[in-house]
């Protein structure tokens, strides 16, 4: 990306002097006018810089496999993703799933459930069970970013089947893995933790599973969302370790694991985006800055 | 101490005691209160104290009187110089003063004083006062020469008004104060002419031009004149010049003291420095004889009229009395010896003493003629200069009275011992004025005792008794009266020698700085010996080891160590030094004059006025004070004379000190013309080295050039030797080469030769087996003469037929063989243009080529593009597949509500079709059409199961109808369905579309790529199959079993031709034929073919759609395959 010659050559000393993402609007629209869209380039930009909110849709789109990577067929294969969704809403409408009140991530769910042929009878209904209400979470998180219904039925879809897809081996392993960078951190926090007991009962649920969904404003939780739509999910441990130590005061404070997961459950959503920034520092800290694979 | 302090000026009285130790101590007092005390008071006190009672003491306190005082002091004498009585003390006071050259001297012009003694000097009538003011004034005159200025005039009216006294006041006073007054005014005159000439000269016109005045001019004045020569003022100077005060500022005292002198004629006045000593030659004998002529010096003038007058008015006079003057005249004349040192006046004065001369013996030659012994000396004198006449002059005159008498002679050598001591020998002199003390007092006696005697007997008596009295003193001297004629004889000798060497010295250059040197040597060394004789034991060899060292510097040094010697001497003999001389003199005066009061008053009257009156003289009284002023004006002429002395000494010291640097310059001189002269012999011998060195250098140099030369030739000779042999060597080369050129042609000559040789050999082998050949040829050719000679018979026998069949054959081939080549050229030029042709076609192949891969690239990427649009409407259609699945079991169980409702309510379609009706909302009326068709699914199942069965048998004919018809079977998505179904196959289709050349190709160029992708995609749609079909079997099994078992109680109408209910065989069917399928497909199908068979048999009747699409398009691809393989096969 350096390379191009269409980039302005001061981009890479606005970088070193602390300037970040002066450039990256401009590079990324340099990415996206490439036909067919190089998907790996997109990733890697998307886990380097964050994503403009202009183009984070699109972007999302793109590397969830919503859109293709051809941009000609963008429109026709829009069309199909649009006239799907219409038919299954229709289906579920005519087979009485839902109604005009059903609230839009209910519809979401009932569509995915229908796609994935886990749709319940209407008789049958129940209550949404756990890995319902991720999806639910994650819908209603993702109906704040996203404005068409359409694309955010896909991109709804999308990630949740990604995430299954991608990272389902690897969600288990991340409270290890926190407790590991924790260690490092901040050990006292990690041992008040051990020693009280909230280290098991942490919610690990909300923060790998619905992907902070719920728990994060969606300012701060789309820059986490762009992470792992463009392939790691190495950043939810971040986040969750910078939440751990921004409330460690706090968190050192409480003593009964009741109140720990109850605080971290409903944490103070005032500086989410210092979080956030820190966390992705941490994240390129230790993980390293993901280079462009050319 | 402290009881003097109340009062000082009750000390002043104490100042006249005898004892020295307390006079000192009353002086310190005195000394001390007045340099702390800046009051009048004190001052003033000693002054009145002087003035009361001319003490000694005090006139010498207060002539030292400091700075801050001086104003005091002449204050105060201003003040009695008003006063008539004190006007004479004053004077004499201010005379000292004056003479002891105080520094605030020069202040005096500014006081009222100086016009006080002007006015004094102007007004006043006393002789006596007019006389020591004038000598006041002339000492004053040069301390002072810028305030001429002011009172130039003044001094001029002075000189006039005291110049005419005499003519003014004939008779008014005596003769002797006029005498006196004379000397003074004389002294003014050349003290005036030599300080002012241009306005003293004019003044002079001024005043003598006047009538009444030529009297006086005629009288004293031109006396005077003739006795100074023209002032070199006159010429040069000015009036206003020689008032200019900065003409003064270059003199100092002495100097202009010196000046005055200078200019005046007069041997005793004038000075004897700076050229004009030359003159005297001629002109100081005539001087000489002037004495003797009483006319023309004022000081002989002087002498001689006052000696006369004196002697004759003293006839009369006591004895006593007589002696006394004489004793002062004596004393005097000494003083005038020692100031001037000339004993030509001092002589003259003795002769003037001599009432014997003075009685008309005043004449030289009458003298000269009495001693022809000492008219040589006497002649000598006359050739010589003065200082010859000091020694012989006096000694002359001696003898002229006494001659033979060695008393006379010792007497001079006496009165000389007395001039010479007085510098250096303070205690001598004392002594001799106590010896002439008592001779005083003996002649006193002896006067008293002899009554009337002859001056000449009386003078004689008395230098007979000084020559006794010395001869006691001569007595205790080594070299005592014995050996004193020697002394009169040697003495005048040397200073003969010394005068003649001086004069030689003058006369031989004459040059003024060294004369004086000269002079003053010769002065001093013309009495040195006196001295020498005196205070040593003198001896001859002594003497003449003396002038041995007569030369100025030795005798410099020489008087120095003496004078240093008998300064010692004297310290031995008198312990302490108290006063000077001089000082000495004075009181010797003043006591006299004591005495002779004390004396006098001892006398008894009758006696006094008998004495008188005998001698018919004047009133005693009178007499009285005339002698004491006349003691007066002497002891006045006696300090003044002693004050030019000083300023003598003083520029002695200073031209001594010229000399010394003269001589230190002199002697640098000599020390450098002896390093000149040192440094010219150097020179000299380097001069003489260099010539040697030269001369060795040019020596060196020619034996260099003959070298050089001798080399030069001899390189030359090599040279020529060497461009010989360069020439030879050139010669000889050129015959190398030639000689090589020949070798070179000898050699060709000799391979030429060999060549030839060989060529002949080979020739000569050739002509061998040509000769051989020809042998055998002649063999042949005989042979063949008789073969031919055969043949040509045989000829002859066969006929000549054949000849036209060979040439018509010969022909043809000729023919043939043209064509041939023709044709061969012409197969050459189409393989060339065919070869031309392949090459083009062979780039054109590699465009295509490239062509075709820009066209593989293109083609791949829209293979990627269909690719993912087929996937979105391939998720499409498994969205429209799930909706239609779960509109089916939505169907489903509908109907099995239906059926359940049905055997309770009675078996009518109808009914169920109206509760379906009633149930489903109206726009689901093209559903319900759908639902009446559906009675045909079974059917199409059945024949989905047949055209699987069909299919396996390979005929692909009934597949498009079976998959139109599932489609039109649904008829909800029937507006969806046929697209995907159209445009599946045209997008499978698009591989084996490409049919063509280039088709073909690609599909070759790709085929193993694509394989593999199919491959890829066949396990994963496989993979995803599976995994949906398990997850379908785990999920929606559970429920089937207890529905199934409701179902399966009706297997029989599935196979029942009728159209049966609809629901429960299309039900069973699917179910069932899973379960009937497995064991029949394995065994016709491929294996891979075998998943997804099962997998839609597993799948159900509810699967069975979802599975028959993929299967269907599994199927279409494995055609596409088939015919692919079909084709290249």
């Amino acid at each position: 990306m350096a390379d191009d010659p269409q980039r302005n050559f001061r981009s890479a000393y606005y970088e070193k002097v602390g300037f970040r993402g002066v450039e990256e609007k401009k590079s990324l629209e340099i990415l996206l006018k490439d036909n067919p869209l190089d998907l790996e380039k997109l990733s890697t930009f998307s886990q380097r810089f964050p994503l403009p909110s202009m183009y984070r849709i699109h972007v999302w789109k793109v590397l969830l496999g919503v859109l293709p990577p051809h941009s000609d067929s963008h429109a026709l294969v829009a069309g199909y993703r649009k006239e799907q969704y219409q038919d299954i809403l229709e289906a579920l409408e005519v087979m009485r799933y839902t109604n005009a009140s059903t609230p839009s991530t209910h519809v979401y769910l009932r569509m995915f459930q229908l796609e994935n042929q886990v749709l319940p009878r209407c008789s049958e209904t129940s209550t949404p069970d756990e890995e319902n209400e991720d999806f639910l979470s994650i819908s209603r998180a993702m109906e704040e970013i996203v404005d068409d219904p359409v694309d955010c039925y896909w991109l709804i879809k999308s990630f949740v089947n990604q995430f299954h897809t991608k990272f389902g081996d690897s969600v288990p392993h991340l409270p290890k893995s926190l407790e590991h960078y924790l260690s490092q951190e901040e050990p006292r926090l990690l041992n008040h933790l051990k020693s009280c007991g909230a280290l098991a009962q942490l919610p690990y649920s909300i923060w790998f599973r619905r992907c902070f969904a719920g728990c994060l404003p969606e300012s701060s939780l789309q820059r986490v969302w762009d992470k792992v739509i463009s392939g790691s999910c190495k950043i939810l441990v971040f986040v969750a370790l910078e939440i751990l130590l921004s409330y460690k005061i706090m968190l050192m404070g409480i003593t009964r694991p009741g109140g720990v997961v109850r605080f971290l459950c409903n944490i103070p959503q005032e500086n989410t985006d210092a979080i956030v920034t820190k966390a992705i520092d941490s994240w390129h800290k230790y993980c390293g800055t993901p280079m462009h694979a050319v | 101490m402290a009881r003097e302090q109340p009062n000082v000026g009750d000390l002043l009285p104490l100042l006249e005691t005898s004892d020295l130790h307390q006079l000192e101590e009353i002086r310190g007092v005195i000394n001390e209160h007045l340099s702390t005390e800046r009051g009048s008071m004190l001052l003033n006190g000693l002054v009145d104290y002087f003035l009361e009672t001319n003490s000694a003491q005090a006139m010498h306190i207060l002539s030292s009187v400091r700075e801050p005082h001086d104003k005091h002091l002449l204050d105060k004498m201003n003040e009695c110089m008003t006063k008539q009585a004190c006007r004479l003390p004053t004077l004499t006071l201010l005379g000292h003063v004056i003479r002891k050259q105080p520094s605030w001297i020069h202040k005096i012009a500014r006081y009222p004083l100086l016009l006080s003694l002007l006015k004094c000097l102007k007004t006043d009538t006393d002789v006596v006062v007019l006389i020591t003011g004038v000598l006041v004034l002339i000492t004053l005159l040069p301390m002072i020469p810028q305030a001429g200025k002011q009172h130039l005039w003044e001094y001029f009216d002075i000189f006039g008004r005291l110049a005419s006294w005499n003519l003014k006041n004939p008779g008014h006073i005596s003769e002797v104060y006029l005498i006196h007054l004379h000397a003074s005014v004389y002294s003014l005159f050349h003290r005036l002419y030599g300080m002012y000439p241009c306005n003293f000269v004019s003044y002079l016109r001024s005043h003598y031009s006047m009538k009444e005045n030529m009297e006086t001019f005629e009288e004293v004045v031109k006396p005077m004149l003739e006795h100074v020569r023209i002032h070199p003022e006159l010429v040069t100077g000015t009036k206003d010049h020689e008032l200019d005060p900065t003409r003064w500022k270059k003199y100092e005292i002495h100097d202009i003291v010196i000046e005055c002198a200078k200019v005046s004629l007069d041997p005793k006045e004038a000075s004897c420095e700076e050229g004009y000593a030359t003159m005297p030659e001629n002109f100081y004998p005539q001087i000489h004889l002037r004495p003797q002529d009483c006319t023309s010096s004022p000081y002989t003038d002087l002498h001689s009229s006052y000696g006369q007058k004196t002697l004759h008015t003293y006839q009369g006079c006591s004895i006593i009395e007589k002696k006394i003057l004489i004793m002062i005249v004596l004393v005097n004349t000494e003083i005038m010896i020692i100031q001037y040192h000339d004993s030509l006046s001092f002589g003259t004065m003795l002769q003037l003493l001599n009432p014997s001369s003075l009685c008309g013996m005043a004449t030289p030659p009458s003298s000269r003629g009495m001693s022809p012994n000492l008219e040589l000396s006497h002649s000598a004198s006359h050739l010589s200069s003065r200082f010859h006449c000091t020694s012989g002059q006096p000694l002359h005159c001696y003898n002229i009275f006494q001659p033979g008498c060695r008393c006379t002679v010792v007497q001079h050598t006496f009165r000389f011992k007395i001039h010479h001591n007085c510098p250096y020998v303070v205690s001598a002199a004392a002594a001799i004025t106590e010896e002439l003390l008592k001779i005083t007092e003996e002649q006193l006696e002896l006067s008293g005792l002899r009554g009337f005697d002859s001056p000449f007997y009386h003078t004689t008596e008395t230098l007979t008794g000084c020559q006794a009295q010395d001869k006691t003193l001569s007595n205790t001297q080594p070299g005592g009266p014995v050996r004193d004629p020697h002394h009169v004889v040697s003495t005048p000798d040397k200073g003969e020698t010394t005068a003649s060497t001086s004069d030689r010295g003058v006369a031989g250059d004459g040059r003024s700085s060294a004369l004086g040197l000269e002079q003053s040597w010769s002065f001093q060394s013309g009495f040195t010996p006196i001295d020498h004789h005196l205070h040593r034991s003198p001896s001859a060899p002594d003497d003449e080891s003396f002038f041995d060292l007569a030369l100025p510097r030795a005798a410099s040094l020489f008087v120095g160590q003496k004078t240093s010697e008998a300064v010692h001497k004297d310290g031995e003999e008198e312990g302490v030094a108290s006063a000077s001389p001089l000082e000495v003199l004075d009181r010797l005066v003043q006591q006299g004059s004591d005495t002779h009061d004390k004396v006098l008053k001892r006398l008894p009257l009758p006696s006094k006025s008998a004495d008188w009156t005998h001698f018919g003289g004047s009133a005693p009284l009178d007499e009285l004070h005339t002698l004491r002023s006349q003691l007066l004006l002497m002891h006045n002429q006696l300090l003044y004379e002693r004050y030019k002395r000083e300023q003598h000494a003083v520029r002695n010291r200073r031209l001594l000190r010229r000399i010394i640097n003269a001589t230190a310059l002199e002697e640098q001189n000599n020390a450098m013309k002896d390093q000149l002269n040192l440094q010219s012999v150097d020179i000299v011998s380097l001069r003489e080295s260099l010539q040697v060195e030269q001369q060795r250098y040019r020596q060196l140099w020619d034996d260099r050039e003959t070298v050089v030369t001798r080399l030069h030739s001899q390189i030359r000779q090599l040279q020529q030797g060497r461009d010989d042999y360069y020439t030879k060597n050139q010669e000889l080369q050129k015959r190398m080469d030639e000689l090589e050129a020949e070798l070179q042609r000898a050699n060709n000559k000799v391979c030429h030769t060999g060549h030839l040789l060989n060529q002949m050999a080979i020739k000569l082998s050739n002509s061998e087996s040509t000769q051989q050949q020809m042998s055998f040829l002649n063999k042949q050719l005989l042979l063949l003469g008789e073969a031919h000679k055969l043949s040509t018979q045989e000829l002859h026998h066969t006929g000549a037929d054949n000849a036209k069949e060979a040439q018509m054959l010969k022909l043809s081939y000729g023919k043939e063989v043209e064509m041939l080549r023709q044709s061969l050229l012409v197969q050459g030029q189409k393989l060339e243009a065919a070869q031309q042709r392949v090459a083009e076609l062979e780039t054109h192949l590699s465009k295509k080529e490239h062509l075709i891969a820009e066209q593989k690239k293109f083609l791949e990427d829209v293979k990627c593009q269909a690719k993912a649009e087929l996937q979105a409407s391939d998720s499409r259609y498994q969205a429209q597949r799930r909706i239609t699945q779960l509109l089916q079991t939505e169907l489903l169980q509908l109907y099995s509500r239906v059926e359940m409702e049905a055997p309770a309510n009675g078996q009518s379609q109808l009914h169920t079709d109206v509760e379906v009706d009633s149930r489903l909302p109206p726009h689901d009326s093209p559903r319900g059409n759908g639902s009446t068709l559906s009675p045909r699914q079974p059917k199409g199942s059945n024949s989905s199961k047949k055209t699987t069965a069909n299919s396996i048998n390979g005929s692909q004919d009934l597949a498009p109808p079976l998959l139109v018809e599932p489609s039109l079977s649904c008829p909800y998505g029937n507006s969806l369905a046929p697209l995907p179904a159209s445009d599946a196959p045209l997008t499978v289709g698009s591989y084996p579309s490409a049919k063509s050349f280039l088709g073909m190709r690609a599909r070759e160029l790709f085929r193993n790529k694509s394989e593999s992708q199919c491959d890829e995609d066949q396990p994963q749609t496989r993979l995803a199959g599976l995994a949906h079909g398990l997850k379908t079997e785990l999920c929606v099994e559970p429920p089937y079993p207890g529905y199934i078992g409701i179902v399966c109680p009706a297997p029989s109408p599935v196979s029942t031709p009728l159209p049966a209910p609809a629901p429960a065989p299309a039900h069973a069917t699917p179910l069932t034929v899973p379960t009937k399928e497995p064991p029949s497909e394995p065994k016709q199908r491929a294996s891979s073919q075998e998943s997804p068979r099962r997998k839609a048999g597993s799948g159900g009747g509810r699967g069975q759609a979802s599975s028959g699409r993929p299967r269907q398009q599994q199927q279409l691809k494995i055609m596409d395959y088939n015919e692919t393989h079909h084709e290249h096969s």
